[in-house]
C-alpha cells in the first residue's frame, strides 16, 4: 500500500511540476500552428533533418559512387571523361537524377550528404550565439544602468561596427579552415543580436511586481534572473536563435564561394565553389540550381519558423 | 528646431572617435596573430639570414610590441596605412581608387534598397492577412535566403547570357569600340553597375520590408487612424500621410543593421562581378597573405560602419520629434 501513495504522489508531483509548462507550452504551439509560413518551416526542417540523420536512405548512391565506374572505382574512357558534367540520366548510362559534376560525382548524392554540414552549422552557431548571447543579455538588462549593463553595451557597440563578412572571412583565415572555426567565426559577431534583444525585454521584465516580492522574499540575483525572468524571455531567444541559424547557413556558403570553404566536409557551399572553380556556371544547370536552392530552402525554412515563432513569443502582441 | 544640440554631437563624435581606437587595437591584435609574417612575401629563397634580419629591422618588426603599437595607432590616424608587398604600391593609393567605387555601388544600393523596401512594407501592412501581402511577405523571405552570390550567377545567366543588356563584369568596357567622352564614360560605368546593384538590392530590399509591415501593422490599430478614418480621410491619404509616416521611424534604426548587411551582399558580389571595388581588394588580399592591405581594408570598412551610424542616428533624431537628446528635459 505504501509504496501505491509513493507511486501517487510522485506522479502527482511530476503532474504539478511540468503540467502548468506543457499546458503553457501545448498553448503556444497552437498559437505557432496558426501561422501556416511556420509550418512549412518546420517541414521542411524535418526533410533535411531526415537527410542530415539518414543520408544513405535518401541518396541514389554511396557518397563515393562515380559515374560509369560505380563505388569500384577505375579509370573513366577519354569519351566518357568528356561527357562530365553529365546532364541528368534515368538509367541509360547510368541513374543520377540530377546529373553528375566535372568528376562525376552524383550531384544528388552529393546534396543529400550535405545536409549534414549545413544542418550542423546552423544550429550549432545558433545555440553558440544564444548561449553567450542571452544570459550577457539578461545580465546586461537585470543590472541595468549600471557600470555592467554600459560595459556590456559598449562592446556591443564595438562588435556592431565591425562589417561582419570581412570580419568572419579574417578570422577564418587566421585560425584555419575549418567548420569548426567557420562556426566561431559566425559566432564572435552574431551573438550581438540576441544580446540587445534580451536586454530590452529584461529591462521591462524586471519593473514586475513579481520580481519585487521575488527580492522581498530573499531570492538572489541569480535565482531572479535565471527562474522568474529567463522563462519569459526565453520564447524570444529561440526567435532569434533561428534567424541566427539561418544567416550561419548563408555565411557559410557566402565563404565558400571566396574560397574559404572546408574541403574534407561536403557542403553546399563547396559544390557552388567547384562549379565557379571548374567553369561550368553556365553550361550545367543540373549542377547550379539544386544546392542553391538547397540553401535558398534551409535558411528560409528557418527564418519561417522565426517569424512565425515571433507572434508567439512577442508579448506586446 | 535645435533638438539636435551641439553637447549631443559632441559626445557622439568622441564615442564614435573612441570605438574607431578600440577597432585599430582589435585590428593590430587579429593581424599580429595571423600565421606568417609580413616580410614573408619580400623573401627569396636565396636571401642570406642577415639579409632577412636587415628586412626585419628595415621594417621595425624587431622593435618591442608597443613601440610598434603606437607607431600603427599613429599611422593609421594620419592616412599612412604602409606599403602593399604585393602589389608594390603604397595602401594609400589602392584605397583611394576602390574606395569611390564600393561607396557607388553600396549608396545606391542603399538607396533602391531602401525606395523599395519602406514602399512594399507599407502596402502589405496595411493589407496585412490577404492572399497578396501573404505571397510578397514568403516570397520577400525566400528571397533574403538566397545566397547572394548565387544570385549574382542567376542575373548575369538572365540579363547577360540570355537577353545580353548589360554587361556582366568589371567597371568600364575593357576594350571599347566607341571614343572616351564624359557621356560614355557615365553611360559605362552605369551599365556596368547595373547587374550588381539588382542583385544586391534583391536582398537588401527585404530587411526594411519587414520592419516596415509589423510596424505598419501596429500603426493601423491607433486612434489617430481611426480619428481620421472617421473624419472621411481617403484610405491612400491615411495610409500614406498618417500611418506611413509613423511607421518609417523603426525602419530608420533598422538601416544600422542594414548598413552592414548591405556591405557584406556589397563584398560578395564585387567577387562574382569582377567589380574593381573594396571587396574585392580585402578578398584577394587576404588569399594572397597581403597583410598590410587586409588590415587597411578591414579598418577603411570599419571607419565607414562608424560613420554611417552616426550619420543614421543624427537623422533618426530629426525623423523622431519625441525624441530629445543632450539635454536635461
Amino acid at each position: 500500500m505504501a509504496s501505491q501513495q509513493e507511486e501517487l504522489s510522485w506522479v502527482d508531483a511530476a503532474k504539478r511540476r511540468w503540467g502548468y509548462r506543457y499546458e503553457r507550452f501545448q498553448r503556444g504551439w497552437d498559437q505557432f500552428t496558426t501561422h501556416r509560413l511556420g509550418v512549412v518551416g518546420i517541414l521542411i526542417l524535418v526533410v533535411f533533418m531526415l537527410w542530415a540523420l539518414f543520408p544513405s536512405v535518401f541518396a541514389p548512391h554511396p557518397v563515393n559512387w562515380k559515374a560509369f565506374v560505380g563505388t569500384e572505382g577505375g579509370y573513366l574512357t577519354a569519351e566518357q571523361i568528356r561527357s562530365m558534367p553529365h546532364p541528368p540520366a534515368f538509367g541509360d548510362p547510368f541513374f543520377a537524377p540530377l546529373g553528375t559534376n566535372y568528376n562525376g560525382y552524383g550531384i544528388l548524392t552529393e546534396l543529400v550528404y550535405s545536409a549534414r554540414t549545413a544542418l550542423y552549422i546552423g544550429f550549432a552557431a545558433g545555440v553558440l550565439s544564444s548561449l553567450v548571447g542571452v544570459p550577457l543579455g539578461l545580465i546586461s538588462g537585470y543590472y541595468g544602468d549600471t557600470w555592467i549593463d554600459e560595459t556590456i553595451q559598449r562592446i556591443a557597440d564595438i562588435m556592431y561596427s565591425l562589417p561582419f563578412l570581412p570580419l568572419v572571412v579574417v578570422l577564418v583565415a587566421i585560425r584555419g579552415i575549418t567548420t569548426t572555426n567557420i562556426i566561431l567565426a559566425i559566432v564572435v559577431k552574431s551573438w550581438i543580436n540576441n544580446c540587445i534583444v534580451i536586454r530590452g525585454e529584461t529591462l521591462s521584465l524586471r519593473e514586475n511586481a513579481y520580481v519585487d516580492s521575488a527580492k522581498v522574499s530573499g531570492a538572489s540575483d541569480t535565482r531572479i534572473v535565471f527562474r522568474h525572468i529567463l522563462p519569459h524571455v526565453l520564447p524570444l531567444s529561440f526567435v532569434y536563435l533561428a534567424q541566427d541559424a539561418a544567416a550561419a547557413i548563408l555565411t557559410q556558403a557566402g565563404l565558400a564561394y571566396l574560397g574559404l570553404a572546408d574541403f574534407t566536409a561536403h557542403s553546399w557551399g563547396l559544390m557552388l565553389q567547384q562549379i565557379q572553380s571548374q567553369g561550368y556556371v553556365f553550361s550545367a544547370w543540373w549542377w547550379l540550381i539544386p544546392p542553391g536552392i538547397a540553401i535558398t530552402l534551409v535558411a528560409a525554412a528557418f527564418y519561417f519558423i522565426g517569424f512565425s515563432m515571433e507572434d508567439v513569443a512577442n508579448p506586446q502582441r | 528646431m535645435t533638438r539636435i544640440s551641439a553637447k549631443y554631437l559632441s559626445r557622439r563624435l568622441i564615442v564614435s572617435y573612441a570605438t574607431i581606437l578600440v577597432i585599430m587595437t582589435l585590428l593590430f591584435a587579429l593581424i599580429r596573430s595571423m600565421p606568417g609574417s609580413f616580410i614573408n612575401l619580400m623573401m627569396s629563397p636565396g636571401m642570406t639570414q642577415e639579409q632577412i634580419a636587415a628586412l626585419e629591422a628595415r621594417w621595425g618588426l624587431n622593435d618591442p610590441l608597443w613601440q610598434q603599437y603606437i607607431r600603427f595607432m599613429f599611422n593609421y590616424q594620419v592616412g599612412n596605412f604602409g606599403w602593399s608587398p604585393t602589389q608594390n604600391v603604397p595602401v594609400w593609393d589602392l584605397i583611394v581608387r576602390r574606395m569611390p567605387r564600393t561607396l557607388i555601388l553600396f549608396g545606391s544600393t542603399f538607396v533602391m534598397g531602401y525606395m523599395i523596401g519602406p514602399l512594399v512594407g507599407m502596402y502589405l501592412g496595411w493589407l496585412r492577412g490577404s492572399t497578396r501581402d501573404q505571397a510578397i511577405f514568403t516570397g520577400g523571405l525566400f528571397m533574403y535566403s538566397m545566397p547572394a552570390f548565387w544570385i549574382g550567377w542567376l542575373v548575369i545567366w538572365v540579363f547577360n547570357y540570355q537577353l545580353g543588356w548589360f554587361p556582366s563584369s568589371y567597371l568600364v568596357t575593357k576594350f571599347p569600340e566607341f571614343e572616351w567622352t564624359t557621356w560614355t564614360i557615365i553611360t559605362d560605368v552605369l551599365s556596368h553597375l547595373a547587374l550588381p546593384v539588382i542583385s544586391v538590392t534583391a536582398i537588401a530590399w527585404v530587411g526594411s520590408m519587414l520592419v516596415m509591415r509589423t510596424t505598419m501593422n501596429d500603426v493601423t490599430d491607433s486612434d489617430y487612424v481611426f480619428l481620421a478614418e472617421a473624419k472621411g480621410v481617403p484610405e491612400r491619404a491615411i495610409m500614406i500621410k498618417h500611418a506611413a509616416r509613423n511607421a518609417l521611424i523603426p525602419v530608420a534604426t533598422q538601416a544600422i543593421v542594414g548598413i552592414a548587411f548591405i556591405l557584406d551582399g556589397a563584398v560578395l558580389i564585387e567577387n562574382v562581378f569582377n567589380y574593381p571595388g573594396m571587396g574585392l581588394l580585402l578578398v584577394d588580399a587576404v588569399l594572397n597573405n597581403d597583410y598590410p592591405v587586409t588590415q587597411a581594408v578591414f579598418f577603411v570598412l570599419a571607419v565607414m560602419i562608424v560613420i554611417m551610424r552616426l550619420v543614421t542616428d543624427v537623422a533618426y533624431t530629426y525623423l523622431d520629434p519625441r525624441i530629445k537628446f543632450g539635454e536635461e528635459n
